[in-house]
This record gives structure tokens, C-alpha cells and sequence, in this order.
């Protein structure tokens, strides 16, 4: 009896599990004894960190997008099909088109998703840059500034000890406005307020969601000349006088708010019963080892819809899958899983324009930051042109 | 007196010390100089490297991988197809490949290669 495993979601985590799956699973996908599905709701495959780039003009669509066909080993059976209704119970999926999916071992990979409605105000008086639209919108403010006062705060998940959609973003993003103000020549005249919440995972009253690195931040942006402050939690905003409230009772005036706003998982999990996350965030009970999702036999999950401690982001992607393909690849071929995720993540942080810094931490270890460099800069430009690629082909 | 003494302690620094253990040979050969002339080539190389540049390079990697990756990934599969078959397929067989829009698509996509590949001359 042949095994089914379908991979629901084409972002960056089900494209490179996928694709590993057939690597780990070739023996048994020639044998006909496993078949592997990818459904997604879209043919095109996004690299959604370029939308950070799109707002500051570095990066065009046409450059973030491939088709998601040709991302994926031809022994993938990839559908576009909107899965709309998850029935564990029954081990099948409902799309949108009316087709239904069985499987035997099923992997939700089906990301995050902005949600600035869920304050008041924010979505018309604010902008982000996690989506290529509101990208954009903020990409033709921030070229037409001349003068002002750039308002900057970042928004937590409700459930305890989970992050905001990739937790450097903030700091990256804060530090290219400077140098893109600079470049234009309006930074004297432009304003820079960084803020973050008081609640900030596990922390309080800091200026990022981990001790080392928050402790470094005030003196990198007091050389820049960009303003911080802790505790304003975004309560709510006023697009008419443009003013951005906070829980702990200021009001802060701005021209551009450059928000991190609200995320939840998307319809189909948020309406699938797995989650207890409150506030309708929809995270799945997620064990943080083995990656199953609790109380739900051959179910995995991966990236931005886990309910775990580390960032939602694809350097988190790209250490979950190899533990997932392994324990599927466990489960069918010794009746168990064999793989531990030690909660590892990595990236290159974009340290303004033209530096970077690579970091890595895990469950154990926080990042532990070094100077930004030219050659941190460079291998995050080539990372963002050509090896993100190899990385989603399931190459790197 | 301590003032005196504190360069001596920092000439036995054992790290240091390990390190011009190990450079010696290479003074003594005059090799060093190789060495730090190829430190200053690698220092010009990234000088050279600009966001144009990387982008371009990178793009070419891309390329290339994608390319073999393609590649890889049908000879593989085919090679397993093939290998299922106990007996090469007849020639009429070889034609009901041919009935697969898939494989209707690959052989365009040769004859497309070929016309491009005549068109650079």
C-alpha cells in the first residue's frame, strides 16, 4: 500500500522539505510505495524576505518570484490548489476547488500572515513591509519623504513566547532606512524612532527579543543618530491626526509608521480546531523535538505556524526540514521517529545598505552579535540573488 | 621592576608564540611575503565586489545550478524508468512515449535549444 505524504504550503519550508523528501525517500518513491503531493495556492514561488528590500527600491517583483514548478523535483506531484479545510480525522484535505486530498503523513507549511486590522487604525495608517503590496505603498513614501518623523514599532504574537514574523527584520529594516535617508540626502531633516513592546517574548522592557543583542543596539543606533524606546506597545492609531497610541498611555505623532504588525496563521489552520494559541492566532501545538503536531498522528509542521520559540523565518525552515524528512522517512521505514530539532536558526542580517551579519542561535544559545561587515553585506546580496535558490531546490 | 617585566609576558603569550613557531619556516624562506601579498589580493578582490557585481555572479550561479539541477533530476528519474523495463521498448513503443504531453513538451524544448543554439551562430 502506497504512502501518501502531501506538503501543504509553497513557501520556502514546503518547497526545500518537499524536495528533500524525495532525496531522503527515492528508494521507496521508484518502488511506487510513496507518493508525494505539494498543494499550494499560488504557482508562483515568492522570497518573501525581498519584500524588505522592494520597500527601500533594491529589489523588483519580477526578481522575487520564480514558478513554483520549477522549483520542485519532477517526482513532486504539484497541484495549485487552496487547501480550505484540514479533517484530521478522517486524514483528508478540502480544497477550494472541491477536490480532496488523503494522506497517510501531512506537513503544514503554510506560513504566516500580516495582520494589521487586528489593531485599530494600523492598517490605514500605517505601513509594512512584509507583503510586496504594502511594500511598495512604504517604498513611495519612504522616496518622497523630505521631512519628518519615521515612527517604528513591532508587534508580538499574544501567545506566550512566540516571536513576530522574523524577529532581526526590525532592526535590519530600521538601520537600511537610515542609510537610505542618508543617500537621499533628507536624513537631517527625517526623524528615526525605533520602539519595541514591553513584552518581547520572555523579555521585558528591552530593545529586542534576545538579551545579547538587545544590549548592543543602543550604541549602534546612538551613533546613526536614531531614537529607541522601550515599552510602547502599539495599541492603537489615528490615520487623521496620525498619532500612534500605546498600552502604556503615550502618543506619538508620526508621518510614517513602519509597523510590525499583528500575524496570525492562515484561514484553514486558524479554522482547523488543532490550535489552542489564544487571541485566534491559530500556532500549532508543536513539539519542539520531532516537530509532529500534538494529539494528531503523521502530522509535522514547519516555519511560521509552529507555536515555538524561534523565529519564523526560513533559516528556521532550512534546519526543521531535515528533522521532519527523517522522521517521516523514520516513521515509514522503522515505525518511529529519529530526529531532534535543537531549535537551530541562521541568517545574514541585513546591518543597513551595504554590511551584514551573519548570526546563528538555538534553544540553548542566544545570537551572539559581531561587528557588521562589507563581506557580511555582500554574501546576504548573493544569498538574496542566487542562493536562496539553491536553498529552496533543496541544494544547499 | 614590573614594568620591566611586563613585554617579556607579553612575548610569551603562547598563542603568539605558537603562531611565530609556525611562521618561522616561512620567514626563513622569505615565503611570508607570498602570504601577505595574498592577503592583499584577497583584500583587493572584495574591494572590487559591489552589489552589481554579486548580482551578477550570483544570477550566473543560479543559472548554472538550475540548469544541472534540471538536468540531474530527468536523467536520474529517466535512468529509473528505463531500468524498470526489462526489455528495451519496440518501436512502436517508442512512439507511445511520444503520446505523454510531457514528453511532447521536452522534445520541444530540444528543438527550441537547437534553434537557439543556431541562431548564436
Amino acid at each position: 500500500m502506497s504512502k501518501h505524504i502531501v506538503v501543504v504550503g509553497g513557501g520556502v519550508g514546503g518547497t526545500l522539505l518537499a524536495n528533500q523528501l524525495v532525496v531522503k525517500l527515492y528508494p521507496e518513491i521508484l518502488a511506487g510505495q510513496v507518493r508525494i503531493t505539494l498543494l499550494s495556492s499560488s504557482p508562483d514561488h515568492f522570497y518573501k524576505p525581498a519584500f524588505m528590500y522592494v520597500a527601500f527600491d533594491l529589489h523588483f517583483n519580477e526578481e522575487l518570484k520564480r514558478p513554483e514548478r520549477s522549483l520542485l523535483r519532477p517526482e513532486i506531484d504539484f497541484q495549485v490548489q487552496e487547501v480550505t479545510r484540514f479533517d484530521f480525522a478522517a486524514q483528508t484535505l478540502h480544497t477550494r476547488s472541491g477536490k480532496r486530498f488523503g494522506y497517510d503523513f501531512l506537513v503544514i507549511a503554510t506560513g504566516c500572515v500580516p495582520a494589521p486590522e487586528r489593531i485599530e487604525g494600523l492598517q490605514q495608517g500605517g505601513d509594512h513591509f512584509y507583503q510586496y503590496a504594502p511594500a511598495r505603498q512604504l517604498a513611495q513614501r519612504l522616496a518622497t519623504i523630505q521631512k519628518g518623523r519615521i515612527f517604528i514599532t513591532v508587534t508580538f504574537p499574544q501567545t506566550p513566547n512566540v516571536p513576530h514574523q522574523c524577529g532581526i527584520a526590525p532592526v535590519e529594516t530600521t538601520l537600511m532606512l537610515d542609510d537610505y535617508l542618508r543617500r537621499r540626502g533628507v536624513r537631517d531633516k527625517v526623524e528615526i524612532i525605533y520602539t519595541y513592546p514591553t513584552t518581547a517574548q520572555l523579555l521585558r522592557n528591552c530593545l529586542f527579543l534576545q538579551r545579547p543583542t538587545g544590549e548592543i543596539l543602543p550604541g549602534i543606533f546612538a551613533q546613526k543618530n536614531i531614537r529607541f524606546e522601550r515599552g510602547f506597545t502599539l495599541a492603537k492609531v489615528d490615520p487623521e491626526q496620525r498619532i500612534a497610541y500605546s498600552e502604556e498611555g503615550q502618543a506619538q505623532p508620526y508621518d510614517i509608521l513602519m509597523a510590525t504588525p499583528p500575524i496570525r496563521a492562515v484561514d484553514a489552520v486558524l479554522q482547523s480546531g488543532a490550535s489552542q494559541a489564544p487571541n485566534q492566532e491559530g500556532w500549532l501545538p508543536t513539539n519542539h523535538e520531532t516537530l509532529q503536531v500534538y494529539g494528531l498522528d503523521g502530522v509535522y509542521v514547519i516555519g511560521d505556524t509552529v507555536d515555538l520559540p524561534v523565529s519564523k523565518a526560513g533559516g528556521a525552515c532550512h534546519n526543521q526540514a531535515p528533522v521532519i524528512v527523517n522522521n517521516i522517512a523514520g516513521e515509514i521505514r522503522l515505525g518511529r521517529t529519529v530526529a531532534v530539532y535543537d531549535g537551530k536558526v541562521q541568517a545574514a542580517a541585513q546591518m543597513g545598505l551595504n554590511a551584514g551579519m551573519p548570526l546563528t542561535y538555538d534553544y540553548q544559545r542566544d545570537v551572539l552579535p559581531t561587528p557588521p561587515t562589507k563581506l557580511g553585506g555582500l554574501l546576504r546580496n548573493g544569498f538574496n540573488r542566487g542562493l536562496y535558490w539553491a536553498v529552496a531546490r533543496g541544494m544547499l | 621592576m614590573s614594568v620591566i617585566e611586563s613585554p617579556v609576558q607579553q612575548v610569551s603569550n603562547p598563542g603568539l608564540e605558537a603562531l611565530l613557531n609556525k611562521l618561522q619556516p616561512l620567514l626563513d624562506g622569505g615565503r611570508l611575503d607570498n602570504l601577505v601579498d595574498l592577503a592583499s589580493l584577497l583584500s583587493d578582490l572584495v574591494d572590487l565586489l559591489d552589489a552589481p557585481l554579486v548580482e551578477k555572479l550570483s544570477t550566473q550561479f543560479e543559472e548554472a545550478t538550475a540548469l544541472s539541477w534540471n538536468l540531474g533530476n530527468a536523467i536520474r528519474l529517466a535512468k529509473a524508468q528505463t531500468r524498470e523495463q526489462p526489455t528495451p521498448p519496440s518501436l512502436i513503443g517508442l512512439l507511445a512515449l511520444l503520446r505523454d504531453p510531457n514528453t511532447r513538451q521536452g522534445c520541444a524544448l530540444v528543438l527550441r535549444v537547437l534553434n537557439a543554439l543556431g541562431k548564436q551562430g
